[in-house]
């Protein structure tokens, strides 16, 4: 597609003549407490089985509660960062939050917090809801009290390819004639697999590379989030490594368009996403990670991008369930 | 009499009971809505269009089985300009633009392909009330197939002279988009945001109604803010010609960049005929270039090394 979309123009100062002029009160709005208070059922699902997550005294997003014993999902690309992370369920802050394991591609996170008798989500049988359909997540938090956010799905579900293609995450000596490795991104799937400096990239998947476009060429097609065999000469000796492909958007910081000039605070890490569920739910990146409810409280997804001021993703149930009981199995680090 | 009449037009323009509720107070009515917009969206849905002008994508909605559809000034630019409308499952269709109202943000776009498409009843019947709940459609960022456009739920905020204001949160590419009632009637098109995500502006159909002779008519309507009302004259195809004695111009120097260079004019050209006028002298083309503006199409009939040629490319500002 090559178009470009039309802008709507921003107006700043809303001082329209008074008269004639009729306004509905803040209450009565869709993100008002008057609609708000018709979610009250699902409210109480969010204040049972939602955690939100804190550094120090800042909210930096939520949490789905998937067992009594305190094992909470969250969106890794948050919570990755924070040194002194803890967490609240209802009333009670867990200080000690341990990272058990990660998903890359998927963002997702699992936590342990100590505690016993929590109420986990009940999970939906199916995320195919039609278009519609009301959902509720978390929104804005007071110390003791989860608040509801109410919307609909608004697309259909779809896969959300990585924004700038698949990245190996490393950058090259230039002007070289070999591939040698200056340096893996801090972030990578190269950093993690041990890449570093000096490395010479023979060959992917079995097949040679010696030129960077030949490199390019292999990556084309392929996904973030999924691992590729690499063959590397290091001081001399030959050395396999399992690399995973980091989102290109996720390594670079993309560049902002107008679109995300006026989307306020979204997800830093918004695409490269198997699947997803999307609704409009106003939030921003700090709302993320928390479940997603139909009316009957039941989890249909856990929120896992704001991707920009119209659109909101979610992991589907039944993917998420699955990303679940992996993570709960793999060994703990 | 009257009030028997008046009873009788609202039977017919039925609004659901769950819009004089000042909120939803039960399961039972946040269903209601749930219901309504599941039900009239598939038609909405189908009606609603991307549009793309020049290098830019807003959105469109049809209102006739003919192919009328309602968007915004600021997406449609000018009148009489080529567009295409690309409905729902990518199809990609022929367009131009009718009329607009530059100081409402209103506009018409025809379809040129002949054919039957879907399309939404209009609220004739100005129905719409404040707090009444509302969904948008459109095509958020530009056109994708995988995605389809967009559906967002809220209420009617604010009525302020040609203006509704409600809580459905609208992202570039939304321009000109629709918004419907829990009956599926189209009562705004999208028009323009504040900077807080609650607030989105849409162009009541009120003014699309007042409007709708000159609208079809092409007629350029009102002043600024939302399209420039095009100026008679300034327009500039940036080449100099000689005529020539068996008829037509030659082309003696084609501007750097200009209009006619980028759209592959080129020197020794002979030029025969301009919007179907034949060229026997120069003053032809310059009194068919004084009736025309900046951004208007032009079409050549040109002989290059014994061939016929056409090209049609935009005038330039002058």
């Amino acid at each position: 597609m090559n178009a470009n979309w039309i802008s709507l123009s921003i107006i700043y100062g809303l001082a329209l003549p008074a008269l004639g002029q009729q306004s509905l009160d803040s209450a009565y709005r869709t993100t008002g407490t008057a609609v708000l208070a018709a979610f009250e059922p699902q409210r109480k699902v969010l204040q049972s089985s939602s955690a939100v997550l804190l550094d120090g005294r800042k909210e930096i997003g939520y949490g789905v509660v998937i067992s009594s014993e305190g094992l909470i999902l969250a969106k890794a690309s948050e919570v990755d960062l924070v040194v002194g992370l803890s967490a609240t369920v209802d009333q009670t802050t867990y200080r000690d939050v341990k990272v058990l394991a990660e998903d890359p591609l998927w963002d997702v996170v699992l936590l342990k917090i100590e505690a016993s008798g929590l109420v986990p989500v009940v999970f939906a049988s199916t995320s195919d809801l039609a278009q519609g359909t009301w959902v509720v997540a978390n929104g804005a938090t007071t110390r003791t009290t989860r608040r509801a956010l109410a919307g609909i799905i608004s697309a259909k579900s779809r896969e959300i390819p990585a924004s700038g293609g698949a990245a190996l995450g490393v950058t090259l000596k230039p002007n070289s004639k070999i591939l040698e490795v200056l340096e893996a991104h801090e972030k990578s799937g190269a950093s993690d697999a041990g890449l570093k400096n000096g490395d010479v990239i023979l060959s992917i998947d079995g097949k040679a590379v010696r030129k960077i476009e030949e490199l390019g060429e292999l990556l084309r097609d392929r996904k973030a989030g999924s691992t590729i065999q690499m063959i590397i000469r290091r001081e001399g000796k030959e050395i396999s490594l399992d690399v995973r492909l980091s989102a290109y958007g996720e390594l670079f910081t993309d560049q902002m368009n107008r679109n995300d000039q006026m989307s306020g605070e979204y997800s830093p890490r918004r695409s490269g996403f198997p699947r997803v569920i999307q609704h409009d739910i106003l939030g921003s990146r700090h709302v993320q990670g928390g479940p997603l409810l139909d009316l009957d409280g039941r989890c249909v997804g856990m929120n896992i991008a704001r991707a920009n001021r119209a659109e909101s993703f979610a992991i589907p149930v039944e993917e998420l369930k699955q990303l679940a009981e992996t993570l709960v199995k793999q060994p703990q680090n | 009499m009257i009030a028997l009449l008046l009873c009788g037009s609202m039977r017919l323009n039925a609004r659901e009971a769950v819009n004089d509720l000042t909120a939803p107070e039960s399961r039972k009515d946040l269903e209601t809505i749930q219901k309504s917009v599941e039900r009239v969206l598939p038609q909405a849905r189908a009606a609603t269009v991307c549009i793309e002008i020049d290098e830019g994508s807003g959105t469109g909605v049809i209102v006739s089985e003919d192919g009328l559809v309602l968007t915004a000034a600021h997406v449609a630019t000018r009148v009489n300009k080529k567009a295409t409308v690309i409905l729902e499952d990518g199809t990609r269709l022929k367009a131009k633009t009718l009329g607009l109202v530059a100081d409402k943000d209103a506009a018409m776009v025809q379809i040129l392909d002949k054919g039957t498409y879907p399309f939404v009843e209009i609220d004739r019947a100005e129905s719409t009330r404040l707090g009444d709940w509302v969904f948008s459609l459109g095509h958020a960022g530009g056109f994708d197939k995988e995605r389809g456009s967009v559906v967002r739920l809220g209420r009617l905020v604010r009525i302020a002279g040609a203006t509704f204001q409600s809580d459905c949160m609208l992202i570039g590419g939304d321009s000109g988009g629709p918004l419907f009632d829990l009956s599926g009637k189209l009562v705004g098109i999208h028009s323009r945001v504040g900077q807080q995500a609650q607030v989105n502006m849409h162009v009541p159909l009120a003014e699309f109604i007042a409007n709708w002779d000159g609208l079809i008519n092409g007629e350029f309507i009102g002043e600024g803010p939302y399209a420039e009302k095009p100026e008679k004259g300034n327009g500039y195809l940036g080449l100099a010609t000689n005529s020539i004695s068996d008829g037509g111009l030659i082309v003696t120097k084609v501007g750097l960049k200009s209009p006619a260079e980028l759209a592959g004019i080129k020197d020794g050209d002979i030029l025969l005929k301009l919007n179907e006028v034949h060229l026997e002298k120069r003053e032809q083309m310059q009194e068919i270039l004084k009736n025309l503006s900046a951004g208007d199409e032009v079409t050549f009939e040109i002989k290059r090394a014994g061939k016929l040629k056409t090209i049609t490319f935009n005038l330039g500002e002058r």
